[in-house]
């Protein structure tokens, strides 16, 4: 086995310097052009308006640290940033709270109409909430919940139903069945045994859920578009718009509230990203 | 276990198995289990999903006031409004190329990025970390970060060719609306590519070391490797991918309205943007949802196709 590999090795090493040198360069590309927007964000988040307006830097001449103070008094910052908590942290706990029972029924048990009930879970990706929105809008008038957080969080928490049911199912149905079986007979009830015996062991896929979901519904923007219309109510996504005037665009203030947006959220997902794609992409066959 | 005889049909003596020493009361309990625990997120679905989705088919095919209000049945009047409008057309076009661009190209570079990525080389932890920050951030503000740097007067994509040498005046990157369609695009395939990148690469690293070395050994070269193992073994999580991209993309809406709100004159609309100002500027909800239905039509195919596909996939290891 190692014998012709190493034969094979010798005649190309010269050619698999060359690949090794044109991956790097490759990948250093891929990564500059990645973060470019948010290099060019940053920079322009440090400057003042006459420099941006002016052009021809790239770098701030003096660095403008101010900007990200003055956000907070310039708009109601830490409303906006107080809000996109409690509708992604609610949208989070009402998606798992449902998702849960849901995908641990699709998992261990057998019923009548559980292919349907997949399906629909499946197809329901299909309506984004865009498509809905005027139906939505209807529902949510009726509920009384139009310019509304807690309308924001069901929103939130419905569509990311698919997502949760889905990778939670997968998470579940990796697990093997055995352990809660003992501990049936043991004489605990399904419930004490999902509590206590499953969910401990899917402890990586519910994280990766529910980071999922937080970060889905942090990053939404268009249902909050079109339900909220009272300031005070916006969440980040929407209220950095402020600074998006019909006249003119305060860049500066734009950018230095976008990084306070994005910042929590590419931490979030590094952490999430592996166990998350491995779900997704198995179509939740495997956790 | 089994309280039956051994004379029972095999089948009663199945069930028996499975529900053994049960009464009646906890045998129904036992039948209507399952549906307890799925109710919660039927409940939660059944209000802000179906009753939207029935809202806006009802909304389709009736007449529908300004202030919302339903005034009945109109004969499919909606859908001929919005099928006349000349607007319409050009709507439906810019949703195709919008769609097909994108899931097409990021797809494609997406495919290639995760083969690079999945060689083993020093620093791939952060290049695979870096990757991710388009998929994690929210579109509407990579989309103003987009639409600052191609600014003609002031964006930094100018200036940084103006200072590498390459241009020596300003260029207007956006000179028509079709340009600023395209920058739309690219925008959109930037924020596509890393959903597809990660699919590929979790498939890609279930594939078994040793078949890419019996390959070698038989003296196979790499593309030959590339089409005749990898690329069979990583077709099902490619599928999901597209499939996937291809309803959020047809859907997005932050991108196209951060960046010119489908301005001037439709021709950068899609289907979702269109319908977004039909009923919330213009006050046609009950055309808007005509759209919508249309939309869903189209999604209709691409989602069949998904489910049977996941579906069956499921159904083995069931």
């Amino acid at each position: 086995m190692s014998q012709p590999a190493n034969a094979v090795k010798k005649p190309v090493s010269i050619k698999k310097g060359i690949l090794r040198l044109l991956l790097y360069f490759v990948v250093l590309d891929v990564c500059v052009i990645t973060l470019y927007p948010y290099f060019a964000m940053l920079c322009t988040a440090l400057k003042n308006r006459v420099e941006i307006f002016s052009g021809g830097t790239i770098l701030p001449i003096v660095p403008l640290w101010s900007n990200f103070i003055d956000i907070w008094s310039r708009a109601p910052m830490a409303k906006y940033m107080l809000n996109s908590v409690l509708i992604a942290g609610g949208s989070t706990i009402i998606a798992m709270l449902c998702g849960i029972p849901a995908a641990y029924a699709l998992a261990r048990m057998k019923f009548k109409g559980q292919t349907a009930f997949l399906g629909f879970v499946i197809v329901s990706q299909m309506f984004a909430p865009v498509v809905l929105l005027i139906g939505i809008y209807q529902v949510m008038q009726k509920l009384g919940l139009t310019d509304n957080i807690l309308g924001l969080i069901f929103i939130n928490a419905a569509f990311n139903q698919a997502f949760t049911i889905w990778l939670l199912r997968g998470t579940f149905m990796g697990i093997s069945a055995e352990m809660e079986q003992a501990a049936t007979i043991d004489g605990c009830t399904r419930v004490q045994s999902m509590m206590k015996v499953l969910l401990p062991v899917a402890a990586p896929g519910i994280v990766t859920t529910l980071i999922f979901i937080f970060i889905n519904a942090w990053n939404e923007y268009t249902v909050a578009l079109c339900l909220i219309s009272t300031d005070t109510f916006k969440p980040l996504t929407v209220g950095i718009n402020t600074f998006n005037g019909y006249n003119m665009i305060e860049w500066q203030y734009l950018f230095a509230a976008s990084i306070f947006a994005i910042i929590p959220v590419v931490i979030l997902f590094m952490c999430i990203e592996k166990n998350l794609v491995s779900g997704l992409a198995s179509g939740g066959v495997k956790g | 276990m089994s309280t039956k005889t051994p004379s029972a049909p095999a089948e009663a003596q199945e069930l028996a198995k499975k529900v053994p020493r049960l009464s009646g009361s906890k045998k129904l309990f036992r039948k209507v289990e399952p549906y307890i625990w799925i109710a919660p997120s039927i409940i939660l679905m059944a209000i802000f999903i179906v009753t939207p989705i029935v809202k806006v088919f009802q909304l389709s095919m009736s007449k529908v006031t300004r202030a919302g209000l339903v005034k009945g049945y109109n004969n499919f009047e909606n859908f001929t409004n919005v099928l006349k409008s000349p607007a319409f057309s050009l709507v439906l076009k810019n949703t195709i190329v919008w769609t097909i661009a994108v899931v097409v190209i990021s797809t494609v570079l997406g495919f290639m990025l995760a083969l690079v990525l999945n060689n083993k080389f020093r620093g791939r932890k952060v290049a695979r970390a870096i990757v991710v920050f388009p998929w994690a951030t929210t579109l509407v503000i990579q989309a103003s970060a987009w639409n600052f740097i191609i600014n003609k007067d002031y964006g930094t994509l100018n200036t940084l060719l103006m200072k590498i040498g390459l241009i020596s005046a300003p260029v207007n990157w956006t000179p028509t609306p079709g340009a600023y369609f395209a920058w739309e695009i690219a925008c959109g395939i930037f924020v596509t590519i890393p959903f597809v990148t990660f699919c590929v690469l979790s498939g890609l690293q279930s594939i078994d070391a040793s078949y890419y070395e019996a390959a070698t050994v038989d003296g196979a070269g790499y593309f030959q490797k590339l089409f005749s193992i990898t690329l069979p073994l990583v077709k099902s999580s490619l599928t999901v991918a597209t499939v996937l991209n291809i309803i959020y993309v047809f859907n997005s809406f932050p991108i196209i309205w951060t960046m010119t709100k489908g301005d001037p004159a439709n021709h950068t609309d899609t289907l979702v943007t269109y319908l977004y100002k039909l009923a919330f500027y213009n006050g046609k909800q009950g055309e808007a949802s005509a759209v919508s239905v249309i939309g869903f039509l189209i999604l209709l195919v691409c989602a069949s196709v998904y489910m049977i596909y996941t579906l069956r996939k499921g159904d083995d290891d069931l």
